[in-house]
């Protein structure tokens, strides 16, 4: 079959099959070597944040990947095809030059209107300084309520949008919140204090049309809310409308039971 | 489910429901016994060589040869669904191409186990490709299938690590995702290896010219039974998917995939069914009429010992093939999920039945004058060894399942109701 081997001739049926055979076999092995190749240099650069964060974001239900401009009431159904990535979306200006038709409350919760939300439950607040604060949002604070542990990032590291920002551990919960924007930490804070991050960001880096301002708020809000009461209600039990009442604080103490695994998942947008 | 059941909660995705752990290792148990009884039976045979099984001289090909034939048949789904997603652009596919990747894999992995406990002496499996017998199908075979179970391993490590704890390792992040970018290569390359293997495994029957039963003529160097071998396994490997799927909606009690997806592969099992049946048909007749009796067989003298009979023609081509192509085909029978479902089980069956006369049917009956009808009968350690096959299938599919996102549409279809009157509790 092969040269050198049981008195192996040349024929064409021989070259034929060699040819096809090793073809074959030096795609496969090149396939692999090719993957682990790549796979080597996406960890070099550090790419492997952008492609955790597209994995994630492909795993997302439709439903949870609704574009921003449905949150604010200026279309009717969109659904996001570019991994939150609005800076790169063609139609952004066209969707947001319509006017906006959403509720304007924040449902009980504190939402600053000079700070930018990110989809994972974080802010962003430009500081007179020229830094920019990051802290988690009301609705994720109030269902953490009091962390049992925080990871922050070390200071002089760089943090990647989308990327891991910090870490919470709440009753045997891990929970990894998302960096809203990319940047260098200065400082860290604590739940204590309202902010976890301080952080440098280059002017050409300041573009953040990613994250949720103004009107898209309360949109977002009141889909959040609605996911967390489907999330939170007992097994078996018939959709129900909402009552009206306040998300309270320290929900994960208040419903020790509940798949807080899977809430969490859903709120950080992670799968 | 509460999740304090679940121990293993952590190697579990979010969003989806999966059964108790004690509940899924009570599942598993049976299964886990067969595979010991199995592994058993398969040192017996390794240690002690093949006087362990029923075959001799005469039965040389039995009930692993069949399984064998018959699992690869079925698990054909796999590169046939990566045909159609990556290379005719299926997309409606992608919805149950996780699940037919780990049927290939565990079909194509266990005809290989059967296989080195059948041929024996598996530390010397590299003589068959370093000294090879270059006038045998099976030759041909052998490198296909090796290549291709590379192929399917390649294809099922993406997957494993979308593992919700091995994905966070960046290194099996980043591996993952450039492995992913490159399956449409390993898509069309297994389709290649797969055309070649479905077809020699047909091919291997069709030049037994000392079996007028199997013999056949055809195109070149191939007979028509490589290329019946390759359009039923096609035909078929849709409908094993959609029943296996439908098998796992029915245990687990969830909606995997969309309707208009059980739909798609009905069709297409339907039409390569149909146009099986008619190139089976024709070759067939022209066995009949011309092939045997130029070696000295009446037509119907093949079906005239023991249970060999002409219904087992009958029900090979009418039954579990015009039949089912009816059914797949007939828009009405197939948007009701009970008919597309018997139609599927009836082509399935249609060819382990091939399967089973050509390996079976061909060595019983006689060829020569002193020869005799001969009937076997697999013995405990066949069928225990088959059972191994069988049990590590069906372990290792359930772990896929608990573990791995074989189906990506599930979280979405989460509550859907999957029965007439039946709404999804969410086992």
């Amino acid at each position: 079959m092969f040269p050198g081997v049981d008195g192996f001739h040349w024929t064409f049926a021989h070259v034929i099959f060699l040819a096809i055979f090793f073809a074959v076999g030096m795609t496969i092995v090149a396939t692999t070597v090719l993957a682990i190749w790549r796979a080597h240099r996406d960890v070099k650069t550090r790419r492997v944040e952008q492609l955790r964060w597209h994995a994630e974001f492909e795993d997302l239900p439709p439903a949870e990947r609704t574009c921003r401009h449905e949150l604010a009431g200026r279309v009717e159904h969109r659904t996001c095809p570019h991994a939150f990535a609005c800076g790169t979306c063609p139609e952004y200006s066209k969707y947001a030059a319509l006017p906006t038709d959403a509720p304007e409350y924040a449902f009980g919760m504190d939402y600053p209107p000079n700070r930018l939300y990110h989809r994972g439950h974080s802010w962003v607040r430009e500081d007179e300084d020229g830094l920019v604060t990051v802290g988690l949002d009301d609705l994720a604070s109030r269902l953490v309520g009091k962390p049992d542990a925080v990871v922050l990032p070390e200071k002089g590291q760089w943090l990647e949008a989308n990327g891991t920002g910090w870490r919470l551990r709440k009753n045997g919960c891990e929970m990894r919140v998302m960096a809203p924007i990319a940047g260098e930490v200065v400082e860290t804070g604590s739940p204590a204090e309202g902010w976890y991050l301080k952080l440098r960001v280059p002017p050409e880096m300041r573009q953040w049309r990613h994250l949720l301002r103004g009107g898209e708020v309360p949109g977002w809000l009141m889909r959040e809310l609605e996911r967390l009461q489907l999330q939170l209600s007992p097994e078996g039990s018939a959709p129900s409308l909402a009552d009206g009442g306040m998300l309270v604080d320290g929900l994960m103490d208040q419903m020790p039971k509940a798949d807080w695994d899977n809430v969490m998942g859903g709120t950080f947008l992670q799968s | 489910m509460a999740s304090s059941t679940l121990i293993d909660r952590r190697f579990i995705a979010r969003g989806v429901e999966r059964t108790g752990t004690a509940r899924f290792a009570m599942w598993l148990a049976p299964w886990v016994l067969l595979l010991g009884v199995g592994l058993y039976a398969a040192y017996l045979c390794l240690y002690y060589g093949l006087n362990q099984t029923n075959m001799d001289n005469r039965f040389a090909f039995g009930l692993w040869i069949f399984l064998d034939l018959s699992i690869i048949a079925l698990g054909a789904g796999a590169f046939f669904t990566g045909f159609l997603v990556y290379l005719i652009k299926m997309k409606e596919l992608k919805a149950v191409l996780n699940s037919a990747v780990v049927l290939g894999f565990i079909c194509y992995s266990g005809a290989m186990l059967v296989l080195a406990i059948d041929v024996g002496q598996p530390a010397r499996a590299w003589f068959t490709f370093w000294h090879p017998n270059t006038h045998s199908m099976l030759t041909e075979v052998t490198f296909c299938i090796s290549c291709y179970l590379v192929v399917l391993s390649l294809e099922y490590i993406p997957m494993l690590l979308k593992n919700r704890k091995l994905r966070q390792a960046p290194s099996f992040l980043a591996f993952e995702h450039q492995l992913h970018m490159l399956v449409p290569v390993l898509a069309a390359v297994g389709t290649l290896l797969s055309f070649f293997h479905q077809g020699s495994l047909g091919g291997l029957y069709g030049v037994l010219r000392g079996r007028p039963f199997a013999f056949r003529e055809g195109f070149s160097i191939w007979p028509s039974t490589f290329f019946l071998f390759i359009l039923s396994a096609i035909a078929v490997g849709p409908s094993f998917l959609a029943l296996t799927t439908r098998l796992v909606e029915k245990v687990t009690g969830k909606a995997l995939i969309p309707d208009s997806v059980y739909q798609r592969l009905g069709l297409i099992s339907g039409l390569l069914l149909a146009f099986y049946v008619a190139a089976k048909s024709i070759d067939t007749l022209v066995w009949l009429n011309v092939t045997s009796p130029a070696v000295g067989f009446a037509p119907w003298e093949h079906y005239s010992y023991g249970q060999f009979g002409i219904w087992l023609m009958a029900a090979e081509i009418g039954l579990f093939g015009l039949v089912p192509a009816g059914l797949l085909l007939w828009p009405k029978t197939r948007a009701r999920r009970g008919w597309l479902m018997t139609a599927a089980a009836l082509a399935c069956c249609g060819v382990l039945l091939n399967r089973f006369i050509l390996t079976v049917q061909t060595l019983a009956l006689p060829t020569l004058a002193f020869d005799e009808f001969m009937t076997y009968t697999p013995n405990w350690q066949e069928v225990a060894t088959f059972g191994l096959v069988v049990a590590y299938g069906v372990i290792l599919y359930s772990l896929s399942y608990r573990y791995l996102p074989l189906f990506p549409q599930e979280k979405e279809l989460a509550g859907e109701v999957i029965e007439e009157g039946t709404h999804v509790s969410g086992r």
